[in-house]
């Protein structure tokens, strides 16, 4: 069974459409990311699944359960640390866990047990006796995690979990997340880190308003993207020697050999032997790969682009 | 807490959920006596030392008692139901205006169960104060409780109902603003034009029927009859109890239906 499934989702605020029909599917298990810019629909689309937003079209289901018709069953299923703060703030942290977990229906005494370890897992224990708004930014992120697994739920979901924290800490919570995902928690993800994205997530999904642009391994997308190969020779050359020639393009910039391809390894061997061949000699050689980052860039720009012609009236296209 | 663990042991046959929000709900104020029964207490001894001791010796008897003791259930209605009414109004508010309700409406308790922990413990806290000012008021005069089922019966329903009506009033704010005109504008003039202060039969008789419109008149009768007995109130006590019985019942369900359709609470 999926851990959330979405089919046609859709969201207006007024005359802006937030979420134009959303299909998604996330697995049990999964580690599953949610990127896109600002204002694609990420929170929207979460906060449809917890009951903070109604949903004005389609379907959503968590494991099965409608997040409206049956959102008793729904709820239960998820723990949420949401984008903004929304602590408690009548109560110290510890109790704040505790209170969350009885929502859920855990006994007092175990619920305290659970306050302690989670504050002990995202390393705050110290800090059990106090007010949210007194801790530091960084440590508001980890209790943030900490009420999310509080009630040790089957589908975790992080808005930005890691927005403004240090590297350290970035590090430390994505460890815990990790382990938890590995223990059979399902994970849903939106960041804006797409190396947060890149390291922890089995698949993402881009979202670029209110659609959903791609679903694909970050793996995948980065097969996407090229390799380049800069190599400089002891002397300028104005122009590709013309015996390269195999599955790849090159230039020359600044007299250097500029060599893209979508496999580095094998090319390079080819390249260097046909220089050898032609006699240049090669002094530098210089690799670099896009990033994700820049696929993701690229992908949601592209988007724009046709969106923009489509609502202009003059592109058809199907936008692929 | 005495007060939550006796709660939470006679009710163990209740939802894990509904007990911890109640529990929340109750520990919110009962640690914070400075806030919950502090300012009572002062207006309370206030308004018994001047409307009771001081002026009361003026205006004499009213209805067969003191003026003093005439004035007691008026002025424990008067905390009970604007205490029910502030604290629903305000926790509601308040959570959603820091968003931290948002902790407790996705959480799985049911919208039914959501809605009767604030109004229980709303009214609880309109109950806690009207026994505080009934003890107030035996400080400056001797009390009795002629009929106590009725008088229990009246807080019970009179405070459930405003508890009612604060989640409206936190689910329809828009800033904090809001309470202070729901209290000020509307709650006080209906309580102080509701036979607190005086007894129907000193009006003259086209007042008298416009009081009858007022339903605080009923509930300040209600209580006092709980306290007074028979000859004290301008209406009898049972119409009044069935009449504030199912508003208080249609107010809960229209609460409920409210946090169902996410009336406030969602976007
Ligand atoms: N309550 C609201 N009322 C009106 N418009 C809203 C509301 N909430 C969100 N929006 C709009 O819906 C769109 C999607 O917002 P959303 O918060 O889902 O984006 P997001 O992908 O989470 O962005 P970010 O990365 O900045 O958090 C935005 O255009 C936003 O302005
Ligand atoms: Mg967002």
């Amino acid at each position: 069974m999926a851990a959330i499934e979405t089919d046609d989702l859709r969201k207006r605020y007024g005359d802006l459409r937030a979420l134009k029909g959303v299909s998604l599917e996330v697995d049990e298990g999964e580690f599953f990311g949610l990127l896109g810019p600002n204002g694609a629909g990420k929170t929207t689309f979460i906060n449809i699944l917890v009951g903070l937003v109604r949903k004005s079209g389609g379907e959503a289901r968590v494991f099965g359960y409608d997040v409206e018709d049956d959102y008793e069953e729904a709820r239960d299923a998820i723990g949420l640390a949401p984008q903004e703060f929304n602590v408690d703030r009548f109560f110290p942290i510890e109790e704040v866990l505790v209170h969350k977990a009885g929502y859920h229906g855990v006994p007092k005494d175990v619920a305290k047990e659970r306050a302690e370890e989670a504050l002990r897992t995202v390393g705050i224990y110290d800090k059990r006796d106090t007010r949210f708004h007194w801790l530091s930014g960084g440590m508001k992120r980890r209790f943030m995690l900490a009420r999310a697994m509080v009630t040790e739920p089957d589908l975790l979901i992080l808005d930005e979990p890691t927005a403004g924290v240090d590297v350290q800490l970035r590090h430390d919570l994505w460890d815990i997340i990790k382990r938890m995902n590995e223990e059979g928690t399902t994970v849903l993800l939106t960041t804006h880190y797409i190396e947060e994205a890149e390291r922890l997530c089995d698949r993402v999904a881009i979202l670029d308003e209110g659609e959903v642009v791609e679903v694909s391994t970050p793996d995948e997308l980065m097969g996407r993207g090229k390799d380049t190969v800069r190599v400089k020779l002891s002397k300028d050359i104005e122009e590709p020697p013309a015996t390269l020639d195999g599955d790849y393009e090159t230039r020359v910039e600044d007299g250097e050999l500029v060599v893209e391809t979508r496999n580095a390894g094998g090319t390079l061997a080819e390249v260097l032997r046909e220089l050898d061949r032609a006699g240049h000699e090669v002094v530098d050689i210089e690799m670099s790969r896009t990033s994700l980052e820049e696929i993701f860039v690229d992908m949601t720009r592209s988007h724009e682009d046709v969106t923009r012609t489509q609502t202009t009236g003059d592109g058809q296209g199907d936008g692929a | 807490m005495s007060l939550t663990d006796g709660f939470g042991a006679g009710a163990r046959f209740l939802p894990i959920g509904f007990r911890t929000l109640m529990r929340r709900e109750i520990l919110r104020y009962v640690r914070r006596p400075r806030n919950t029964f502090l300012p009572p207490l002062i207006t309370n001894v206030l308004y018994f030392s001047v409307f009771g001791v001081i002026l009361g010796e003026r205006v004499g008897e009213i209805q067969g008692v003191s003026y003093i003791l005439f004035l007691l259930p008026g002025l424990v209605v008067l905390g009970a139901i604007s205490n029910s009414f502030e604290n629903a109004s305000f926790s509601i508010f308040h959570g959603r205006w820091n968003e931290y309700i948002q902790a407790t409406t996705t959480s799985p308790i049911s919208y039914t169960q959501m809605v009767l922990a604030y109004v229980v413990s709303s009214a609880l806290r309109g109950v806690l104060i009207g026994v505080l000012i009934a003890l107030v008021g035996a400080v400056f005069t001797p009390v009795t409780v002629e009929h106590p089922l009725y008088l229990i019966a009246f807080m019970a329903v009179i405070t459930t109902l405003f508890a009612g009506f604060g989640v409206i009033g936190g689910l329809w704010a828009r800033d904090f603003d809001y309470l202070t005109v729901m209290n000020q504008f509307i709650l006080r003039p209906l309580v102080f034009f509701g036979g607190v202060f005086y007894s129907l039969e000193i009006l003259p008789p086209l007042w008298t029927y416009v009081s009858l419109l007022n339903p605080m008149v009923y509930m300040v009768n209600g209580v006092r009859y709980g306290f007074l007995g028979a000859e004290t109130v301008d209406v009898g006590p049972n119409s009044a109890l069935v009449v504030l019985t199912v508003a208080a019942v249609v107010v809960v369900l229209i609460d409920i239906a409210l946090f169902r359709r996410g009336y406030g609470l969602t976007e």
